[in-house]
């Protein structure tokens, strides 16, 4: 049993499909990603990114085609299992940072009261927040709700993790720090997937699809996206533009 | 479950309390209208028949606003999504919302209840924990009204609009200044279908016959009818894995 669960992908979507009425965001999907590695959904605005990690996540459901997670389908029983630090920071503005945390640490059911407290403090201190936990999220700067956000999706230690562009805003500094977070989080057998449309966030991930009109154009590690370029001094952005004309070609 | 909705209304309770204007206005803006109604008014009769009503008037409006604008506020911030990412039900969530706000609800009540008594001198002839009961009933209403009605919202602008839309209507229609059977006919017809006109009755005959709330049963079904008419609208406008 331990050894099929070890085999299962932490995320397996087979030609999933969703519209908001007529416009058709996810066209026929289908993607794997392997557990304990940080897998980049990159792509522009409107490529259909949010709309696939609120499929994954369990919020929307998909109109054909089918989507696992850890092996199961997304539902309120499986939401313990993952983490969600969605597009906007997604907090309690009246409430201090400790308290946002603490809240959702007890909304993800960590009963033990000093357990929970050991955490909150952990995750706190993990994104730099510890001297401010007592001020209120809206005295915060744009970066620090980042933080606060980021604190309040793996207080829970979920070992599925979704991050709707985590570093939207973030000064080149702190996105480092963000990037330096997430490392951490793989290896300890966290599985990331993260949404994107910057290069430079793209070039962190393990693994990488690209998207376009809510499908997948390419995947494959930086490395092997860069190659398909045929040019040695090719960055992701060449690579990305790349698949997109032949794309192009090709219809 | 009960630990979800005990955790929900707990963050509500801090939010509304870290909020030090917020909790000063929800004290100080019913005495004011009391205030304003207990001096317009200089005949005793005439405040004894409208004071019970304003009582549920104030409950339900401030109940409804409120919830209203939290709600639309959960829903426009985004937490309502990670909420409903998260382990928690629905039902979990509008019973955190219920217990919170009602909390707010009962002190509000108490308060007024109070100061319309001992400061204003309006009669009184029934129990207090009976008028409180029947005051968290038509509490639990106003919640479940706000929370259905944020749906229809955007913003907090447009939730005010509803106020207008929602409550001016019942609060002209369901006696709190004129009886409603001295009303023409077809607006008696239109009140007997607004909750707030059997909260008006309710109350009065808590405090102004001396009725217990084995008399009051007709006005207590219809209120709970509604609100449970409503917690189900509202708890639909939660979907978890909706396919649009």
């Amino acid at each position: 049993m331990a050894k099929r669960q070890a085999a299962t992908a932490a995320v397996e979507v087979d030609k999933a499909s969703f519209s908001y009425k007529n416009i058709k965001a996810i066209d026929e999907l289908t993607l794997q990603v392997p557990r304990g590695i940080s897998f980049g959904l990159l792509g522009p605005n409107g490529a259909g990114k949010t709309t696939l990690i609120r499929m994954l996540v369990g919020l929307l459901k998909p109109k054909s085609g089918s989507i696992r997670i850890l092996g199961q389908t997304p539902s309120r029983q499986t939401a313990h299992l993952i983490g969600y630090m969605p597009q906007l920071p997604s907090l309690y503005t009246e409430l201090s940072v400790i308290q946002n945390v603490n809240f959702f640490a007890r909304v993800y059911q960590m009963n033990d009261k000093r357990q929970r407290a050991k955490r909150v403090e952990e995750v706190i201190r993990l994104v730099d927040l510890w001297q401010r936990r007592q001020d209120s999220v809206m005295k915060l700067s744009g970066g620090m709700k980042q933080r606060v956000s980021l604190a309040c999706a793996i207080v829970h230690q979920p070992p599925l993790l979704f991050l709707d562009e985590p570093t939207v805003g973030l000064d080149p500094e702190l996105r480092f720090t963000f990037w330096e977070h997430f490392a951490d989080l793989t290896h300890q057998g966290t599985t990331l997937i993260v949404s994107s449309h910057t290069m430079d966030d793209a070039a962190h991930c393990d693994r990488l699809i690209f998207m376009r009109g809510g499908g997948v154009i390419a995947q494959g590690t930086p490395n092997e996206l860069r190659k398909a370029t045929g040019k040695a001094d090719a960055n992701l952005e060449d690579a990305f533009l790349y698949y997109i004309h032949r794309e192009d070609k090709s219809v | 479950m009960f630990n979800q909705i005990f955790t929900i209304a707990n963050r509500i309770i801090y939010q509304l309390i870290r909020d030090r204007r917020t909790m000063v206005l929800l004290v100080a803006v019913p005495l004011v209208i009391a205030s304003i109604v207990g001096v317009s008014i200089p005949e005793k009769q005439m405040l004894d028949y409208i004071a019970p009503a304003v009582l549920a008037v104030l409950i339900l409006f401030f109940g409804f606003l409120l919830t209203g604008i939290s709600f639309l506020r959960e829903r426009s911030q985004g937490t309502l999504e990670r909420l409903m990412a998260s382990p928690v039900s629905k039902l979990d969530i509008v019973g955190g919302y219920l217990l919170g706000f009602l909390l707010f609800a009962v002190l509000q009540t108490m308060i007024l209840f109070f100061y319309l008594i001992y400061v204003l001198n309006v009669s009184f002839h029934g129990e207090l924990w009976q008028i409180i009961v029947f005051e968290i009933i038509i509490g639990i209403l106003a919640v479940c009204l706000g929370i259905f009605i944020s749906v229809f919202a955007r913003n907090e602008f447009q939730m005010v609009q509803f106020i207008p839309l929602i409550i001016l209507p019942q609060m002209f229609l369901c006696g709190l200044l004129w009886p409603v059977e001295q009303m023409p006919e077809y607006l008696q017809w239109i009140a007997r279908f607004l909750p707030l006109t059997y909260g008006v009755d309710g109350i009065r005959a808590l405090m102004l016959q001396g009725q217990g709330l084995l008399d009051i049963g007709k006005e207590i079904g219809v209120l709970a009818g509604y609100a449970a008419g409503l917690m189900i609208l509202a708890s639909l406008t939660l979907r978890r894995g909706a396919s649009a």
